[in-house]
């Protein structure tokens, strides 16, 4: 009987590639993707225009970036100026309300929106990740409360929860951030958790367990890192979403206290008492400089997510 | 498992679900102190006075008892319909009362937009999955990315200003109404219709089934049918293009999938025509991906329904709940929280019992 090519016992041992080879071999299939490409390139320069943002303010022409007010030129009219090039690179864009300018507004608004969303979705997808990865693996009652109690969190429209917990806590800027973190853990609990289950079950985890590994320690060392890799694509496309939805509850006022704050929601929520008169650019341009950063992210992900899953990896 | 037995499954598994929604809209409302709980039943105008008042209502809602007690005080409440008062310049009153005022308007945009958006992306998703990476391909792709990553209520504030009436000045586009679910200029001021009910808030009422529209065709007013059929234009594009963004990721993805199977191959290997082949075999097994994804889609149509709701101050039940939001009516906000995921839980069933209709692989 001839065995067939599968069963044979492998004849050749096939050399492990180290760690630093594998992540250029996966970075250069990433960059073989136009598009991802593209989308890298864009998220980077608006994650860079946040961090000077957050290091060095002054570049924007104010000493922080804390409030709009600090753009202020003087009150002489109340109504938005439209965008030229006379009066320097700062009115690119035109101004707003209070004759603000939009272009340096628009690019501070960046360190709050980027920044604000990273925190959240840094901090649910730990949390996330941690209890995902526990129910997944010891499973039983422990995961079917979880997946109870997940169940209910997916059963109500983000915004709406996001309304209802941050009007419980108080709805200032803090309450948002938290009720958000609330509202995001549970996409990675399961995410992380269908992903334990289905590493528990590989021969590499039952040789660790055969061979003395304890649970917590067969978590930790063969779980988490086959779990890292989705997580991190999700992480990448999320962040696009939670601007979104930041800005959304900064657009329906439900952040209460600082209405001047540079934000792009905010931005266009405030120029959008102009549009009866014609002035359409407050409310237009933050909104495409928002579009860019949530395609070009939405782009990076997919790309990510083609090269980290090893059964779309070509 | 037969399907039957699936279903009663599905059913019973509702009940713990349904059950936490109540818990969590409960730890919402212990959020807050029992002197603002009982605010929405105190009449300052009664003779009785207010401290009195306030203990009276304090018992009616089991508030003097324990946590525990309070929950089941609660959820009798809930059973019985009486859900709260609120009071805010939009809607005052009972808050079940407001859900059903304003919960058929919502209901009314939803199947819009569901209908329109399937209607086009089911063809159009066929189309560019049956021919990917062609120019056709990426323009679909480009269309559904853009609109799935636009927020909702900046593509609203867009078509306002494309689309909508008076935005600005000498468009020809613009003819839709960019505010409200109707025109109060579209009634006649000499025979002001007695089934149109101003409710001094800024919102006006109809009846029977409080939708303008319908209930407007059922009278025979012509004049203000039309201008509540204007009206619903703007939000119903708004919400069917992020939803349609949604469903065409999906089909494709779904098309491109099912056209690599073996069984593709095998049909056209027998010679079956190609118009066919992606009909009867690519078509019909890309769907089934697709069906349960919506309800995630589900979820974020209603999320979308609250933003273009406030968008163009159209009454539904989102605008209710914001309002009850800005204007701190906790029975509202409660009220509304509870309502949208009952609908979203039965959507989730809905579309998992269809699930195992059309693909009878399926049975958990």
């Amino acid at each position: 009987m001839v065995l067939r090519k599968s069963m044979r016992t492998p004849d050749v041992v096939v050399k492990k590639r180290p760690r630093l080879e594998d992540t250029i071999y996966t970075a250069k299939l990433f960059f073989k993707n136009r598009l991802a490409f593209v989308g890298f390139v864009i998220t980077m320069i608006y994650f860079a225009i946040a961090v000077i943002d957050e290091v060095y303010p002054q570049w924007l022409g104010v000493s922080n970036l804390n409030s709009m007010a600090n753009w202020v030129p003087a009150l002489s009219s109340n109504v938005p100026t439209a965008p030229t090039l006379s009066h320097g690179w700062m009115y690119i864009f035109g101004t707003t309300q209070f004759l603000v300018p939009i272009f340096p507004v628009m690019l501070a608004a960046l360190k709050f929106d980027i920044g604000y969303s990273l925190l959240i979705v840094t901090i649910g997808a730990l949390f996330g990740l941690a209890v995902g990865t526990i129910a997944g693996y010891f499973g039983k009652i422990f995961d079917e409360i979880l997946m109870r109690v997940t169940d209910i969190f997916f059963s109500v429209p983000f915004i709406v929860l996001a309304f209802a917990i941050s009007y419980a806590l108080g709805r200032s800027l803090n309450t948002v951030i938290i009720a958000l973190i609330i509202i995001w853990w549970p996409i990675y609990a399961r995410l992380t958790r269908g992903l334990a289950l289905s590493t528990r079950s590989m021969k590499y985890v039952e040789a660790a367990t055969a061979s003395g590994s304890s649970g917590m320690r067969n978590v930790v060392v063969h779980v988490i890192p086959n779990v890292l890799s989705p997580v991190f694509v999700q992480i990448s496309l999320d962040l696009g979403s939670i601007v979104q939805i930041f800005a959304t509850l900064y657009f329906l006022s439900v952040i209460q206290g600082s209405q001047l704050l540079p934000e792009l929601g905010n931005m266009i929520s405030r120029g959008q008492t102009y549009l009866p008169q014609g002035i359409w650019w407050p409310v237009v341009i933050p909104g495409i400089f928002l579009l860019i950063f949530t395609v070009s992210i939405n782009l990076m992900g997919d790309g990510l997510r083609d090269v980290l899953d090893p059964k779309l990896r070509r | 498992m037969e399907l039957r037995y699936y279903i009663i499954r599905r059913l019973l598994l509702l009940i713990p679900t349904i059950l936490g929604l109540t818990v969590l809209t409960f730890l919402l409302m212990r959020a807050f102190p029992n002197y603002q709980l009982v605010q929405g039943y105190i009449n300052p105008h009664s003779s009785i006075p207010v401290s009195v008042q306030m203990l009276n209502a304090e018992k009616a809602l089991g508030l003097n008892y324990p946590p525990p007690v309070q929950y089941i005080y609660y959820l009798k409440d809930l059973f019985l319909g009486n859900w709260g008062q609120m009071s805010t310049t939009f809607y005052s009153g009972p808050v079940l009362r407001g859900i059903e005022y304003f919960f058929p308007n919502t209901v009314q945009l939803a199947i819009f937009s569901i209908i329109l958006s399937i209607i086009i992306a089911i063809p159009l998703g066929t189309y560019i999955g049956a021919r990917p990476n062609t120019a056709a391909d990426q323009a679909g792709r480009v269309f559904s990315l853009a609109f799935y990553a636009m927020p909702t209520f900046w593509l609203a504030l867009i078509l306002q200003i494309i689309l909508g009436q008076d935005v600005i000045y000498g468009n020809p586009f613009g003819i839709f109404p960019i505010q409200g679910s109707f025109q109060p200029t579209s009634i006649n001021p000499l025979h002001p219709p007695s089934w149109l009910i101003n409710t001094q808030l800024g919102t006006v009422l109809s009846s029977p089934t409080h939708l303008i529209l319908i209930d407007a065709l059922i009278h025979g007013d012509f004049a203000v049918a039309s201008s509540a059929f204007m009206s619903l234009v703007l939000p119903v594009v708004t919400l069917t293009l992020t939803l349609l963004a949604g469903i065409l990721r999906f089909v494709r993805a779904g098309m491109v999938d099912a056209a690599s199977q073996e069984y593709v191959k095998t049909a056209r290997s027998k010679g079956v025509p190609e118009r066919l082949v992606i009909k009867r075999h690519i078509r019909k097994n890309a769907l089934i991906p697709t069906v349960t994804v919506l309800g995630l889609l589900f979820a974020s149509l209603l999320g979308g329904v609250v933003t273009i709701e406030y968008v163009f101050g159209y009454p539904g039940i989102g605008l209710f709940g914001l309002n009850a939001v800005l204007q701190n009516q906790i029975f509202g906000v409660m009220g509304t929280t509870l309502i949208f995921g009952l609908i979203l839980v039965m959507a989730n069933l809905i579309v998992d019992v269809v699930y195992a209709l059309i693909d009878p692989r399926i049975r958990y």
